[in-house]
């Protein structure tokens, strides 16, 4: 980890010294000032301010819940915030909901676009005016030409691309007049051809003077896209300033937690000794489908790997095809040498592997059944309980193993799991995964949405239950967790592994540059 | 492949193909159906399914449902006979009938878009309510006995053989239709049932457009209720019953999908002229009408797994093509990037 230079904390300030002397106060587009967020007892905001000005892009980097999307709903009116203010051309504004965004000329294009399937682009585009249709016509044309894109008005939606389909929300936002236009990860469905056609269309959008926040999780393209930048850490800001007063190292270094280094000493010592001339337990060979190419890795005995990298790098896709969700489009997933590649999900769970789901509520817990039936469901379709007959005994025994070996709180085996705390029903799921005696398990961002005490905890079963000499694929947005957990670590970028770390090189800073795509030449060494 | 998806596409024209084609085959296994008075018969005995199928329409594009139709069928027409049986005036009796369907269709409204009730649960607990509603109103009895006018006007001619009450049927879809096609506020039903969050965040009104379809519903049906207490002279504690389906199938083999956002009122108005044809053509095949139902759920099941295949491969695809073009092409991405990135800082 290198020393923070003098540079880096002077842009660490925030200032408007920094700013053209042009761009001043009066020319304040969107100003959001000192916004707190929380959902529960989670602070998700914690005093966000944020200037936007005319032909300003501005691009907003930051990881996994660092708060991006949360801002953005708030600048939309989805979410209401806690306390702040929102001003707009310098009038303070209260966005209640999304009409009163769009009154004010605000549009967002968001990540996954919001059209109507079945409708055509024309239709698309001009619903919901109140103007003549032969107007909206008119306007939409002279709005395609002063961007120069255009696209058969008469296709229906359902036809487009997933790039065409962002153009025409861009489109319905110019429709509106929009002087603020957001962009939510515009370019993550879109191949390379199609960003330059974005950019050529935000370019065209700067001259006149439109301003942009562009939410992304690649720092390519906030240099060559954006004129200013801010990153966003746990709520708050933590650079922001004109784009070319940065370096890729001072954006890495402001997306990660102040205290990152010291981390890593402490988890460095804990290096273990793993045999890597025994046979993997898992090997992928090339294994490729859809969201992921080419991906080789090895799992030894024993051993926890650290899969990292951003939302939509694959890595889910990755687990849910070795598990049998969907098809396989090349190479091979071997455990134990055994080939079983494609095999039905049923399948992979009898031949030793298991998977915990990244979305506890939606895929992994039946929330209105109890403790005991929620740990016990993956012995279910084997004969571990009994062929026809559930033993219920043994059953209970092995509920309650797991409960009192996890430390799970629980009032008994027959409390509800959907009153849980998120930290305990954790426990549950990664307890349900464990029962089936696997050799491999996969876990998919096991700690996401739990506070840190249930986080300490899901480490220190993990750390136990590595040492029966299960092997453990842990799949993690948290820098902080792999550091802390893998004995070896890869990133996986835009589908493919583009890094590999042995255990004295795991550090945030390496991580994160790799998830980010940022390729660093031998600089940890 | 191209071409199925073509055709199912313009279903509307598709299913009046396929009602030309059954009459043509009826006509050539008995030759005496091919008459324009059965043809017209046809289409005459259709303008309760139409009228019902039309409004149903409605609660189908917003990607709801409304199986209170039955009922709300058998309620009015009761409401309606007796009224006209005691004496009051036509005007006095329709009226009450079609507040009553306009009522259901509030009440439809509130359960499904203000309380977020499953549309096809909470109206058929309505379609229960009303039909308890019916057997207190008469008391278990028929009503008979309706003025003569009345019942002989469901018989009065316009247009060749048809019946006024088609003529003006007709009018109505095409009104409709047009409404719905031509105006800004018709796109709008289409709109919610396609994407109602996309509706929402382009400032649609989704909401009132829900409760507006419901409502469209109830008085389609409670007109239908009217139309059919005319043409069958008498109304019995289950009259109605069953026409839920046969306004669903309608809809469905019209080209209505049942996931909202697609489909017309006219081809909806052509489902229902097979739908009540089917009872009819069966008799001149030589068998038994008993078969009625069964066929019509048939035709049911067979065109909504072919929509539910045909949706779920159309998500699966998308998925994966999002997917797939998040992988970089290879080796040189980050590379490149770095590359920009070192030029730019």
């Amino acid at each position: 980890m290198p020393k923070a230079t003098e540079r880096d904390q002077a842009v660490e300030v925030q200032s408007e010294e920094h700013l053209p002397t042009v761009l001043r106060k009066k020319d304040i587009l969107l100003s959001v000032r000192d916004i707190h967020k929380s959902f529960g007892s989670n602070d998700v905001l914690k005093g966000i301010s944020l200037d936007l000005r005319p032909g300003e892009v501005l691009a907003l980097i930051g990881g996994n819940g660092a708060g991006k999307s949360t801002l953005m709903k708030i600048i939309m009116g989805i979410y209401s915030p806690d306390s702040g203010e929102v001003l707009i051309d310098n009038q303070k504004v209260d966005v209640s909901n999304p009409k009163v965004a769009l009154a004010h000329s605000i549009y967002m294009v968001p990540q996954e676009p919001m059209l109507f399937p079945n409708m055509t682009v024309r239709e698309n585009v001009t619903i919901g005016f109140d103007a003549k249709q032969a107007d909206l016509d008119r306007e939409l044309e002279s709005v395609m030409d002063e961007i120069g894109w255009h696209l058969d008005l008469e296709r229906k939606a359902s036809t487009l691309s997933i790039a065409e389909q962002g153009m025409v929300e861009i489109l319905r936002g110019m429709m509106r007049h929009s002087e603020i236009l957001i962009l939510d990860e515009p370019t993550s469905a879109l191949t390379f051809d199609e960003v330059s056609a974005l950019f050529k269309v935000i370019n065209g959008l700067r001259e006149k003077n439109i301003g942009i926040i562009y939410i992304t999780h690649r720092l390519a393209e906030v240099f060559q896209i954006s004129t200013s930048v801010s990153i966003l850490r746990d709520g708050i800001v933590t650079m922001q300033g004109p784009t070319k007063d940065f370096t890729r190292e001072d954006l890495v270094k402001g997306l990660l937690p102040p205290n990152a280094g010291i981390v890593k000493e402490t988890a460095a010592k804990e290096a273990r000794a793993i045999d890597y001339s025994a046979e993997p337990v898992l090997e992928l060979q090339n294994f490729s489908g859809y969201g992921f190419k080419d991906v080789s890795l090895k799992v030894y005995p024993g051993e926890i790997v650290g899969l990292a990298g951003v939302i939509g790098a694959g890595r889910t896709e990755m687990a849910t095809t070795i598990f049998g969700r969907d098809k396989v489009l090349g190479g091979k997933v071997l455990l134990d040498g055994k080939d079983i590649t494609g095999l039905s999900t049923r399948a992979v769970i009898s031949a030793g592997v298991n998977y915990v789901p990244e979305d506890r509520a939606r895929d992994g817990l039946f929330r209105i059944r109890d403790v005991e039936e929620n740990t016990t469901s993956a012995l279910l379709a084997g004969s571990a309980l009994g062929k026809a007959f559930l033993n219920v005994k043994e059953a209970n025994r092995v509920a309650d193993g797991y409960v009192k070996n996890f430390r799970t709180r629980v009032t008994g085996l027959e409390q509800e799991v959907g009153g849980l705390s998120g930290g305990n029903q954790q426990k549950i799921v990664i307890g349900r995964a464990f029962a089936t005696a696997p050799r491999l398990v996969i876990l998919d961002e096991p700690t996401r949405g739990i506070d840190a005490a249930a986080r300490g905890d899901v480490y220190a079963v993990l750390q136990e239950l590595r040492e029966t000499g299960v092997s453990i694929l842990l799949i993690s947005s948290d820098m902080e967790e792999i550091v802390e957990l893998a004995d070896r670590a890869l990133t996986m970028f835009q589908g493919r592994i583009n890094g590999e770390f042995a255990k004295d090189q795991i550090t945030q800073d390496n991580l994160m540059s790799a998830s980010f795509g940022v390729t660093k030449e031998a600089r940890s060494a | 492949m191209q071409y199925v998806k073509k055709l199912l596409k313009a279903r509307g024209l598709t299913s009046a193909l396929f009602l030309v084609a059954l009459f043509l085959v009826v006509g050539a296994i008995n030759p005496s159906f091919l008459t324009p008075g059965n043809i017209s018969a046809c289409f005459n005995t259709s303008v309760v399914y139409t009228l019902v199928a039309v409004g149903m329409a409605f609660t189908l594009f917003i990607g709801e449902i409304d199986v209170s139709v039955g009922a709300n069928i058998g309620l009015v027409a009761a409401v309606v006979g007796t009224l006209l049986r005691d004496g009051q005036p036509l005007v006095v009796a329709c009226g009450a009938g079609i507040l009553i369907g306009a009522v259901i269709g509030l009440i439809n409204a509130w359960g499904v878009a203000i309380m977020k009730a499953p549309s096809l649960i909470f109206t058929l607990g309505v379609n229960g309510v009303l039909r308890g509603v019916l057997y207190v109103y008469t008391n278990g009895a028929w009503v008979e006995n309706l003025p003569k006018d009345f019942k002989d006007f469901s018989a009065v001619t316009a247009v060749g053989d048809l019946t006024v009450y088609y003529c003006v049927t007709i009018l109505v879809v095409i009104c409709i239709h047009l409404l719905l096609t031509r105006t800004k506020r018709g796109r709008y039903f289409h709109a919610v049932g396609d994407n109602a969050q996309g509706a929402t965040l382009v400032g649609l009104p989704t909401m009132q457009t829900k409760v507006l379809a419901y409502v469209i519903c109830g008085v389609m049906a409670a007109v239908a209720g009217i139309i059919f207490a005319s043409r069958i002279g008498f109304v019995t504690p289950q009259s109605g019953n069953g026409y839920e389906m046969k306004a669903i199938a309608a809809c469905v083999l019209g080209g209505v999908s049942l996931l909202g956002g697609v489909g017309s009122v006219v081809g909806s108005a052509i489902g229902a002229v097979i739908m009540a044809s089917i009872s009819y053509l069966l008799v001149f095949m030589g068998f038994s009408s008993n078969y009625d139902n069964a066929i019509t759920g048939i035709i049911l099941i067979i065109v909504v797994v072919g929509d539910a295949l045909i949706q779920h491969r159309s998500i699966v695809k998308n998925r994966r093509a999002r997917l797939m073009a998040r992988v970089s092409d290879g080796t040189t991405a980050a590379d490149a990037d770095a590359e920009k990135g070192g030029d730019a800082a």
